[in-house]
């Protein structure tokens, strides 16, 4: 797949600045574009339960948000080091920042010294082919430093700090993410109610999200670098989704997440229980083995996500979709409006 | 205490790169090579970390050399990694497997398969009281029975299923063993075996993820696993 199959244009004002909250809306009261092969309707997510039938399996991330942004001291003075995938013993993957609106790159080299609420840390080393991310070890645990100091992960298209709780979905039990899996931030128990009055089937599983991904630069999309996130597949899971597909129903992934997760622990045949970190990229060339829907969010310009939701619903459709979204004026990023994407 | 490294040929390549990861974690090294000038160019940049490194050149199929290696890791602190990455590819060009010379596949062996085991044995009092891991580089060659790589490629298959059963033999002890094969890269190593043609090879540093990642887990949790460094995936026994 190309690059330029993934550039479309979207207005700057469609992005949700605030959460549906402060707008005077519930979560679940967002916009919802339903889009299938028959074509493109206008709902909100409350109508989720009618697009969605008995036997359907519904797959949502457990993973809830941490307060993963910390303020840094170092040779650059201060700084914002946003903390992407803990790999274990006090190593993390972190984006320097110098704040919410300004990215990097920061002037900064391994072996320098930093300072992080209640902790000292080193820079070890640049993510190879991802200059932006750098492997940082902390002399102590960093969940005391976000406990007591931390932020959720903000940039600048956000006004202002929210609390925590503004970035956490009802799902939301095993912290880990830096980044809220936000696909599934506008469920409220009145639409889980409606799903299990409907027969629709939950099913779970956790996938830590790291710090947003960058744009693709590359011609061919495939050579684009993914860094790997944390998995889990649990066996209750795993049986739920291959019954499923046995039997011909439809299984819908809450969130591009969970279409990496399941596609990781897919074997071949069918879904394996499974966990480790995994970096595979679903993009058209691969393929989807495991889903036939996705709830996600809209999705900017030129990024891997996009290249996701081509391969599970072709070019076409999501073009189309996304001409649509604009159109119709539909809010982008994790406060915004949702997408559900049925192949069948 | 200080917690120490061992790390056989770490003076280029990936040796280097994961040695120059252990020390920007804090971990102080025990390095060796053969070619002292390089190893001890290798332990100055290593320095800068601000941590001990102990650089012994010789050779690890000899046991006396074998010998002062384990006991600077005693001195300096305790071992908690064995990182055999030495080994050797043979004659070059790479002769068939129908004529090589057999002193030569001897030696291949000798430092590919004989002195990794030789250094678990060696090493196991300390590995065992600090629960350590030991990791045994492999290689696709151990697999692929490609054409003229059959003495290399047949010395890390040993080395595997070496790994593996020492995995189930020390398991009792809270010591683990993995298998790693690194993946393609532009070493020198490989500049030998594809005579020079290694350019579209990433660097070793593109195998960082995958020790930060390794080194992160809890070690029972990998013991008697093979990884590839460059795969998509990396999972533990669940």
């Amino acid at each position: 797949m190309k690059r330029e199959s993934l550039v479309f244009d979207r207005p700057g004002e469609l992005q949700a600045t605030e959460p549906p909250e402060a707008r005077g809306i519930e979560r679940d009261e967002v916009r919802l574009l339903v889009s299938t092969p028959e074509g493109h309707q206008h709902a909100h997510f409350r109508d989720l339960p009618n697009f969605l039938r008995e036997g359907d399996v519904l797959v949502v991330n457990r993973s809830a948000t941490i307060p993963a942004s910390l303020k840094a001291q170092g040779k650059v003075g201060e700084f914002t080091l946003n903390l992407s995938t803990h790999y274990g013993r006090n190593l993390w993957l972190t984006e320097p920042r110098w704040d919410a609106d300004r990215p990097g790159p920061l002037p900064i080299d391994p072996g320098d010294e930093i300072e992080l609420p209640g902790t000292r840390a080193r820079i070890v080393a640049p993510y190879p082919g991802l200059p932006a991310l750098w492997f940082v070890q902390a002399e102590k645990s960093l969940w005391g430093s976000m406990g007591c100091c931390g932020s959720p992960i903000r940039y600048g298209y956000v006004d202002q700090q929210l609390p925590l709780d503004a970035y956490q979905t009802i799902f939301a039990a095993h912290p880990g993410s830096a980044e809220m899996p936000s696909a599934a931030r506008p469920f409220t128990y009145r639409v889980l109610r409606a799903l299990r009055k409907k027969g629709v089937i939950l099913a779970s599983l956790v996938l830590h999200t790291g710090v947003s991904s960058q744009e693709v630069e590359e011609e061919d999309i495939e050579e684009h670098t993914l860094y790997p996130e944390p998995f889990h597949v649990p066996y209750l899971t795993a049986s739920v989704v291959n019954k499923a597909l046995r039997e011909n129903r439809r299984v819908i992934a809450v969130g591009t997440t969970v279409v990496r997760a399941l596609e990781a622990a897919w074997n071949g045949e069918e879904v394996r229980p499974s966990g480790g970190f995994t970096r595979i990229y679903v993009h058209p060339g691969r393929g989807i083995h495991t889903v036939h829907g996705l709830i996600t969010g809209l999705h900017d310009p030129v990024t891997s996500h996009l290249a996701m939701l081509s391969a599970l619903a072709g070019e076409k459709m999501i073009r189309e979709a996304y001409e649509e979204a604009v159109r119709e004026e539909y809010l982008w990023h994790e406060f915004g409006d949702s997408h559900l994407i049925l192949t069948r | 205490m200080s917690r120490v490294v061992l790390i056989t040929g770490a003076s280029k390549g990936l040796g280097f790169t994961l040695a120059s990861f252990l020390a920007g974690q804090g971990y102080d090294l025990v390095i060796t090579a053969r070619r002292e000038n390089e190893l001890n160019a290798a332990a100055e940049k290593l320095r800068s970390a601000g941590i001990i490194v102990t650089a012994l050149a010789g050779d690890v199929a000899d046991p006396a050399h074998r010998r002062a290696l384990v006991e600077a890791a005693q001195k300096l602190g305790q071992l908690e990694l064995l990182v055999n990455s030495a080994s050797i590819l043979g004659p070059a060009p790479m002769p068939t497997l129908t004529e090589f010379p057999l002193d030569e596949l001897r030696r291949v062996f000798e430092v590919n398969l004989i002195a990794p085991i030789a250094l678990v044995q060696e090493t196991l009092p300390l590995l065992k009281s600090s629960k350590g891991l030991v990791i045994n580089l492999s290689s696709d060659a151990a697999r692929g029975a490609y054409e003229t790589w059959g003495g290399y490629g047949s010395s890390k298959a040993a080395l595997e299923l070496a790994s593996l059963t020492l995995a189930n033999e020390l398991e009792e002890h809270g010591v683990s063993v993995v298998t790693v094969d690194p993946g393609d890269m532009r070493t020198e190593m490989a500049e030998i075996a594809f005579e020079g043609d290694v350019e579209d090879r990433p660097l070793p540093e593109v195998t960082l993820p995958f020790w930060a990642w390794l080194l992160g887990q809890d070690r029972m949790a990998v013991s008697g696993q093979r990884y590839e460094a460059q795969s998509e995936q990396w999972e533990i026994a669940s």
